[in-house]
């Protein structure tokens, strides 16, 4: 007997009984000083790729978000018992505050972008080979060597100095709606960006006008709008596994903050 | 009889909810398995079912940076004939 | 749900979005049967992450002209070597380039 996790919110009162989670259990909330971790009890093994599990763990997560401020647990975070529930939240209390302060009342937005990346990287090839400005007369095996790579770090370096032009406008639509953003540029080759924008709930509509003009912008790139989500992009935890190691930039996470006042 | 158009727009928008479906899942995929509340980020090397290292691979990554920023340091390692 | 999508081109999403599935880097299991093929996937992971810094680092030095020409054969010689060695090791071991990555968790993966 487990006990499955869905989120942390800022209530520590019981919560609607009718709600339900996976294999139909019912939810309590977990109340610990002015928050509580909303769980359920698990009986069965659950496989990672179970589909119908992580359907049922984002519906309650969005049940939630209708009524709270909501930081969702990452699927298939168990415990043991209510005693570690309990242990673990007073290790993160300090950060789950921090969290729930900043994320009231905002929602998440996915942009990805989808580029001809392919037959970029062809013309960039293509333009490099025919230039034939290799830095290095090749005259043996190890200079032969350095000069193919060299080839292909420059090719690399041009295709992403391309992709760096073309996401800065994309990213232009939105910056001016949204208190943070998480840009991840190139997962494959063809798609150019995958984009996690924080948004005060009362700008969803602009955010998602501004969407409609980057569709109707023209040029070969295609687009996809998704949300509204839970943040799921925009928890920072800074204890206990980061702190352990000092400061740590998340090496591809961007952000911005507006200036609390 | 059916109206072949009537059918032919069922289908189209069939197959377009089969795909947007697709991709609901493929972004909620995205979120739930990595992102959220993440209470250990740790790589866990079990053996025999019991977690027993906990590998600080953040050091090392954050000392590969450092050594990335010292340009010019010694570079001389990697020219030496490797073992 | 809330949540909905909004796109002209789905399945070319899906279809992208898939392929990072496939991507998706694993734990390490070591037990007694697979330990050596294991550790050896964890080893060579962190040669190959440093083997690529290196040359990285090279060409950045190539591109700023700050290698002799003599620097630039033997390391050249050097890399080369380390290429190959690489290249052999993943064959006795049978392991892909794919999969000599791991993930890091909220740091994503790890190459």
């Amino acid at each position: 007997m487990k006990i499955y996790a869905y989120g942390v919110i800022d209530s520590n009162e019981k919560i609607d009984e009718t709600m339900r989670g996976l294999n139909d259990a019912p939810l309590f909330n977990i109340s610990y000083r002015d928050i509580g971790i909303v769980v359920s009890d698990l009986n069965a093994q659950i496989q990672k790729e179970d589909k119908k599990f992580v359907l049922k763990h984002e519906e309650v997560v969005e049940k939630l978000m209708d009524k709270f401020t909501v930081l969702p647990m990452r699927y298939l975070t168990l415990f043991s018992g209510k005693e570690q529930v309990l242990l673990m939240t007073k290790d993160y209390y300090d950060d789950f505050i921090e969290n729930l302060d900043r994320l009231r009342e905002k929602i998440e937005f996915g942009v990805k972008t989808i580029w001809p990346g392919d037959l970029i990287r062809e013309r960039i090839t293509t333009a490099h080979r025919k230039s034939d400005n290799l830095p290095l007369v090749a005259s043996s095996s190890g200079k032969s060597f350095m000069n193919e790579k060299f080839e292909n770090y420059k090719i690399d370096k041009e295709f992403e100095e391309e992709a760096d032009r073309c996401i800065a406008i994309v990213d232009g639509f939105f910056s001016k709606f949204t208190s943070e953003k998480r840009l991840e540029k190139l997962k494959t080759d063809n798609l150019l960006l995958s984009a996690s924008y924080l948004v005060d709930k009362e700008k969803k509509d602009d955010f998602k006008k501004a969407f409609e003009e980057l569709r109707g912008s023209g040029g070969d790139l295609k687009y996809l709008l998704s949300g509204p989500w839970p943040p799921y992009n925009f928890i920072v935890l800074t204890k206990p596994n980061a702190k352990k190691f000092g400061s740590l930039d998340m090496v591809d996470s961007v952000f911005q903050r507006k200036d609390r006042t | 009889m059916d109206n072949p158009i009537k059918t032919l727009q069922d289908k189209k928008s069939y197959l377009d909810l089969r795909k947007q479906e697709r991709v609901t899942l493929l972004e909620i995929l995205d979120r739930a398995l990595e992102k959220g509340v993440v209470i250990s980020g740790d790589i866990v090397i079990s053996v025999a079912d019991v977690g027993l290292v906990y590998l600080g691979l953040k050091v090392l990554l954050s000392s590969v940076e450092t050594m990335e920023r010292l340009r010019g340091a010694p570079f001389s390692g990697a020219a030496e004939e490797p073992t | 749900m809330n949540t909905m999508i909004e796109t002209d081109s789905p399945e070319v999403f899906a279809d992208e979005m898939e392929k990072l599935q496939d991507a998706l880097p694993k734990k390490i299991e070591a037990n007694p049967e697979n330990a050596e093929k294991g550790l050896a996937k964890l080893v060579l992971t962190l040669i190959e992450l440093i083997r690529k810094l290196m040359e990285k680092q090279a060409m950045r030095r190539v591109e700023a002209g700050s290698l002799t020409d003599e620097e630039i054969e033997r390391v050249g010689e050097t890399l080369m070597k380390l290429e190959n060695k690489m290249k052999e090791l993943k064959e006795i071991f049978g392991l892909k380039d794919e999969e000599l990555n791991l993930n890091l968790g909220p740091l994503g993966d790890l190459m």
